[in-house]
């Protein structure tokens, strides 16, 4: 049985998938100014790591690493609805790249599984 | 010889172990985060050797041209020799050669090098007149072109750089520089591809550089240089710009000088954004000037869905 990432096409659908991401996160008004920095290219990388680890793909995060990665986000106020607003922002980036609907569910649910790490509770 | 120095001094390497992990094991602070190659956090450059290809996928054309890789996923077969992080590229002296205006406030310096300086058109360096007195300006030379190092400083009343050199600096006079450093150079673009340059002020230094180097280099498809400046005084090299645009049928040049009257109000980034619509998607963009600019510029160029590596960007910081 291949894994997901396998499934989705390991890293070429990561970098199919992450300049989509980052544009509609960016275009997104309810959470650009979480993304929105002068070093486009170091986080369009934090973004090729990020849908990586949800693909289920190689990287070795653990759920401290989540939490120190986030935690300037959560003092600028970073709550449960910018990460709906992120989750709803892959699955239509997958979408978008004819992602079946079965692994749009189970990268949301990778991706849901850090929601309480990022936001540090 | 070890098969991997940081700087001089020799690192400790197991068979099959990763250049991020035997630097963390010697006790040396390496940065990191995914350690899978992935979050480009761990970036390392090699001055010596050549790390394996795997080890640089991801990275840009410019990136790899200068030997940087990522650490965690590297597994040297040969000898790495590493820049260490935060220190400084080797000094060397030049030599002052001429020093004149390009515009009232801009000066042209050139410089010749006591020894040898590779680097590629659209680099930049940095002079150092001493040790708390260094700024880094973009090169305009060529380095199969041109003989000497050619800079173009903006004059402020108020900086100190400006103020070392009109008053205290004339021709035969040695500088210190260093360098070279910078991603805005043509490498990685097709020759086919639409090339669009884009700066503001001494911005056109390294744009310069580039555009040569990319009728050097053969580049077949359209070059669009925009230039912006405050006035026409400031659009120096305009005639320069103008005999190249007509001598060479797929170079155009755009000078854009604040004017009311004028499309978007002679704003350079305004005129390229709405000239540039229909070829965001497959151009390769060069964005050189001030940090606002540079930002707004990239920014929108993405969103409207240029794509992040075809854009390279070098942004001038102004210090006084
Ligand atoms: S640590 Fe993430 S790419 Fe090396």
């Amino acid at each position: 049985m291949s894994t997901l990432y396998e499934r989705l096409g390991g890293e070429k659908a990561v970098d199919a998938a992450v300049d989509i991401f980052y544009r509609r996160v960016l275009a997104d008004g309810r959470i650009a100014r979480f993304f929105d920095t002068v070093d486009m290219e170091r986080q369009a990388a934090k973004q090729k790591a990020f849908l990586t680890m949800v693909f289920g793909g190689p990287a070795n995060y653990t759920g401290k690493d989540m939490r120190e990665g986030h935690k300037h986000l959560v003092e600028k106020g970073l709550n449960d609805s910018h990460v709906d607003a992120v989750l709803e922002n892959l699955a239509t980036t997958l979408r978008q790249l004819n992602v079946g609907e079965a692994e749009v569910k189970e990268v949301v649910t990778l991706a849901n599984s850090v929601r309480d790490d990022v936001l540090n509770r | 010889m070890s098969l991997l120095s940081y700087g001089d001094r020799p690192v400790e390497i197991a068979e099959g172990e990763t250049v991020l992990s035997a630097l963390l094991r010697a006790g040396i602070k390496a940065p990191h985060g995914c350690r899978a190659g992935v979050c480009q956090g761990c970036v390392q450059r090699a001055l010596q050797g050549e790390p394996p290809a795997q080890a640089q996928e991801g990275l840009s054309d410019a990136q790899k041209a200068q030997g940087f890789f990522l650490a965690c996923i590297c597994a040297p077969k040969s000898p790495l020799i590493l820049a260490p992080i935060e220190s400084s590229s080797p000094r060397l002296d030049a030599i002052v050669r001429s020093m004149d205006l390009l515009a009232p406030d801009i000066m042209r310096l050139r410089i010749e090098p006591e020894a040898a300086f590779p680097y590629r058109a659209g680099q930049f360096l940095e002079l150092v007149a001493s040790e708390d007195l260094k700024r880094c300006y973009s090169l305009a030379s060529h380095p199969e072109e041109d003989p000497f190092l050619e800079m173009h400083i903006r004059l402020h009343p108020d900086g100190r750089m400006s103020r070392h050199l009109s008053q205290n600096l004339s021709p035969g006079d040695r500088i210190e520089i260093a360098g070279p450093e910078g991603n805005c150079f043509y490498e990685g673009v097709e020759p086919d591809q639409p090339l669009v340059l884009i700066g503001a002020g001494t911005g056109l230094a390294p744009l310069w550089g580039v555009l040569r180097d990319a009728l050097r280099r053969g580049h077949r498809g359209p070059i669009r240089l925009y230039h912006g400046a405050r006035d026409r005084e400031s659009a120096y090299h305009a005639e320069e710009m103008e005999v190249l645009a007509r001598a060479r049928e797929n170079f155009a040049y755009r000078p854009c000088v604040r004017d009311t009257a004028a499309a978007h109000g002679g704003d350079v980034a305004a005129t390229a954004l709405a000239d540039e619509q229909a070829s965001l998607a497959h151009a390769a963009f060069f964005l050189c000037g001030g940090e606002k600019l540079v930002a707004r510029l990239k920014r929108e160029l993405f969103l409207g869905g240029a794509k992040l590596k075809h854009i390279r960007a070098d942004v001038f910081t102004q210090a006084v």
